[in-house]
């Protein structure tokens, strides 16, 4: 098979696009119905996400007066775009990234942060006032936890001393667990992903009880498809990224199934346990505790390393 | 949306459709980024002309238009109106049945109660004590449908008396179902006081001074977290509440978390008072000759309902239809409140200083007004018909 | 103050049994006193109206086919009542009670909502009476 060929394989079939998608609904699936089994309800059944998503597909989307026409169709494409292209660079389903470079863990990181970016924006170009302040709210939140995120990726990254996903994850995987030794940067990573996520108790940009959907009020149809199936596949990159870091590497299909899964019972009982959080005591949050106490502990990563002690 | 720009503020509307009450007010509140500035409210999207109504029908048919006045605290309506009704008759009702009748109002107040728990919860973002509390709730409907026969208008009274009576059955089931209830109220007081996230969206969040919600003339919970001692109960007790007498609960600190606290406390004295009536329950008739036509005069009854006092005025004209009832609900006594303590405040914490007085909407049909170019402006009724016409021509 | 006090509710919630009744794959009885459809014995009835004149919501009519023989058929509106049981209280000669098991009464139509109650020969007198002067009108 030619190269291209099995570039454009992995881009759209697996282990990108299709398979990442795919994955997003069942994660999304398995995330709501634990958080109904916490909550003592049913939940919903197997094939939910992808209903909703069809169900999406096939209304009318909307397109609200006084907008930007353009941005607001082309925004959600950006999005789940983003989010897929950074599957790419991440051992998915225990099997190697498809592409790697040095450098890609920044880059995976900053693809995964255009779905809020394009959230933003897109609650920003609408007229609505519920819209803009769920903006307002998504991008203060991007802003307080990216860096506390980021920061905590980099823990194990400095220990690999390389800045390649791929390196970093045989790194994790010859090694004992990593959540051991980096135990704040697990966690730092693992919340940060929530509040990436918008998932509760971090949902106060689209707090249905104050500003109805926040940032995405005015989407329907299509353009809200996209943006929630983004939101889904994020959730498996994610889950992906701090298994593959903290809990010791996803060298094959089952340990990532086991570790990834782990990872989201953790979630899914931690959103059912917290009232959210406003707006301004996530941000204080973060700042106050979370991006300290990671900075801390890479400063202690760092002078061991730079003392030559082993870790 | 269109901007709506006064100068340079910035108003956000809420409603007619509330998105987190899922009932019709209007607010709007002027806001500086996050914080609120200013806050407006206009009720009465549901008048429903039930005082009116209720002028065209007998006393008996009454009962049950009034009880659907509002669908959480339906039982305390028609009790309130049915002992007026009695008392302009002139008619004692048997001790059994005043005892059943508060009976059903206190298990209707846990109902209530938690049912508010839960809509707190969900506003505060709490989904998990949401559920957990309608869950528990759900108990005391399965009980109140055993006992009434209805789940929802629950239609036990009848002009002088009850319909339907307590047999072992049902006290041991109510027994049984008040203990798991208690256990679970315990839980939920702890987790009221001692639930960070939670605590976090309600200390200090929407204090109100004691003189302020005097003057305010707030009612029910909202008055007594803010340490007024108002209940009707104690007040003026009516029913059988002097052989069963509630204590009352009261909190100082006036926020958000008192009122949390206020409600769970009194759902305990729902349990002590249920339990007082089941086992002390005075033998007797359930019923008592009626009138149909009652005769002429005038009364007025107040019950303690789940949000606080509920008023009736009844005027008779010796026929068996009313002359005028005039019904005034807690809920549009307290909401003066909220406009009073949202300023200031962050806009996320509006829809829970909302809740917080746990309004009923349905309660608030009071009447129409009209915001024209000269402010607010009352219409009657010819006014009203006239309007109607033209607007839909 | 504490963080997380739900842990232990929501550890024992996950391997409960969710508390939702999967209604209508499950069912449960409704109670002894549920308030269901209302049924009549014309056998007891004197014909006095009370019922009717007490139903808030016009639900129940006593339409008399002859008043010395006792000859009364009932039209009953489910969709009318309110189900109050006003109508089971007002009889003196309980001639009307309300079935706990006939719940479950919604349609698609209007008509099964309607329902006449009385001697079978009554009954079908009076709807063949009604369907007579209805054909009558159509005609004229
Ligand atoms: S139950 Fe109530 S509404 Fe129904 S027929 Fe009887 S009186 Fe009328
Ligand atoms: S109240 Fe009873 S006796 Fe009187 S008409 Fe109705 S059913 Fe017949």
């Amino acid at each position: 098979m030619s190269e291209n060929m099995k570039s454009i394989l992995s881009l759209l079939i697996f282990p990108g696009g299709l398979a990442v998608m795919a994955a997003g609904m069942i994660y999304e699936y398995i995330d709501r119905k634990l958080v109904a089994r916490f909550q003592n309800r049913v939940g919903p059944r197997w094939f939910q996400p992808l209903a909703d998503f069809i169900k999406l597909l096939a209304k009318e989307e909307v397109i609200p007066e006084g907008i930007h026409p353009v941005l607001f169709q082309w925004l959600p494409v950006v999005a789940i775009a983003g989010a897929l292209t950074s599957a790419l660079y991440v051992p998915m389903f225990g099997v190697e990234p498809a592409f790697h470079f040095t450098g890609d863990l920044v880059v995976t990181i900053y693809l995964l942060s255009i779905l809020t970016l394009c959230t933003g924006l897109a609650g920003a170009n609408v007229a609505n006032r519920f819209s803009i302040i769920g903006a307002t709210r998504t991008l203060t939140q991007l802003f307080s936890y990216e860096a506390p995120f980021l920061l905590a990726l980099f823990g194990p990254a400095i220990a690999a001393g390389s800045w390649d996903i791929a390196v970093i994850e045989q790194y994790a995987t010859s090694h004992p667990w990593l959540m051991v030794f980096q135990p704040i940067g697990f966690l730092v990573a693992l919340i940060g992903l929530m509040g990436k996520l918008e998932l509760p108790p971090f949902d106060a940009p689209e707090a249905e009880t104050e500003i109805v959907s926040g940032a995405l009020t005015e989407y329907s149809g299509r353009g809200y498809a996209l943006f929630r199936l983004g939101r889904s596949v994020e959730l498996v990159i994610g889950l992906t990224l701090v298994a593959a870091f903290y809990l010791g590497g996803v060298a094959n299909p089952l340990l990532f199934l086991a570790k990834t899964l782990g990872l989201l019972l953790i979630i899914a009982a931690l959103q059912s346990l917290f009232a959210r959080l406003r707006i301004d005591q996530t941000v204080g949050l973060w700042w106050r505790s979370g991006a300290v106490l990671v900075l801390l502990q890479l400063l202690v990563l760092i002078a061991l390393k730079y003392f030559g002690v082993a870790i | 949306m269109p901007e709506t720009k006064h100068g340079d503020k910035f108003i956000v509307p809420i409603g007619p459709q509330h998105p987190a009450l899922k009932e019709p007010g209007h607010f709007e509140f002027t806001v500086d980024g996050e914080t609120v500035t200013g806050a407006s409210v206009r009720l009465g999207f549901v008048h429903r002309g039930i005082e009116k109504a209720a002028e065209e029908r007998t006393y008996i048919q009454d009962l049950y238009l009034l009880e659907r006045i509002c669908g959480i605290c339906s039982h305390v309506h028609a009790m309130a109106f049915a002992l007026g009704v009695e008392k302009l008759a002139g008619v004692t009702v048997p001790e059994r049945a005043q005892a059943i009748r508060v009976l059903v109002a206190e298990m209707e107040r846990i109902h209530s109660h938690l049912l508010w728990l839960g809509v707190a919860a969900h506003e505060a973002g709490f989904d998990t004590l949401f559920m957990y509390a309608w869950r528990d709730r759900e108990k005391v409907m399965d009980l109140l449908e055993q006992l009434c026969g209805n789940r929802v208008n629950y239609s036990i009274n009848v002009l002088g008396g009850v319909k339907e009576d307590v047999n072992d059955v049902i006290r041991d089931g109510i027994l049984s179902a008040m203990d798991y209830l208690e256990t679970r109220t315990v839980l939920y007081l702890k987790l009221v006081t001692t639930e960070r996230t939670l605590i976090g969206r309600t200390r200090g969040i929407g204090i109100m001074e004691k003189q302020t919600a005097a003057r305010l003339g707030t009612v029910g919970p909202t008055a007594r977290a803010s340490g007024l001692e108002r209940d009707i109960r104690l007040e003026a007790p009516y029913a059988a509440y002097l052989q069963y007498p509630a204590r009352i609960v009261t909190e100082q600190t006036g926020d958000l978390e008192a009122r949390f606290i206020v409600r769970v406390k009194e759902l305990y004295e729902s349990f002590r008072l249920i339990r007082g009536i089941l086992s002390t329950l005075p033998g007797g008739e359930l019923t008592t000759k009626m009138p149909r036509r009652i005769p002429e005069g005038e009364t007025i009854s107040r019950v303690e309902a789940p949000r606080g006092e509920l008023f009736y005025y009844i005027k008779s004209n010796g026929s068996d239809k009313p002359d005028r009832v005039k019904v005034r609900t807690p809920s549009i006594n307290n909401f003066a409140s909220v406009m009073a303590t949202a300023v200031g405040h962050k806009l996320a914490d509006i829809p829970m200083i909302l809740s917080g007085i746990d309004p009923c909407f349905s309660c608030n049909d009071r009447m129409v007004s009209i915001r024209g170019s000269e402010g607010q402006q009352a219409v009657d009724w010819e006014e009203l018909r006239l309007y109607g016409i033209e607007y839909y021509r | 103050m504490k963080i997380g006090s739900l842990i232990g509710d929501i550890l024992k919630s996950f391997f409960k049994k969710p508390a939702t009744i999967l209604y209508p794959v499950e069912r449960i009885h409704a109670p002894e006193r549920y308030r269901g459809q209302l049924f009549w014995e014309p056998e007891k009835c004197s014909g006095c109206q009370l019922c009717v004149k007490d139903c808030p919501s016009n639900a129940i009519e006593l339409i008399v086919l002859d008043k010395v023989n006792k000859r009364f058929v009932m039209r009953y509106d489910k969709d009318k009542c309110t189900y109050c049981a006003q109508c089971v209280a007002s009889c003196r000669f309980a001639c009307l009670n309300m079935n706990s098991d006939q719940w479950e009464l919604a349609s698609l139509r209007k008509e099964p909502f309607t329902v006449y109650y009385g001697k079978d020969e009554d009954v079908s007198f009076l709807l063949a009476e009604r369907a007579a002067t209805s054909h009558l009108h159509s005609t004229e």
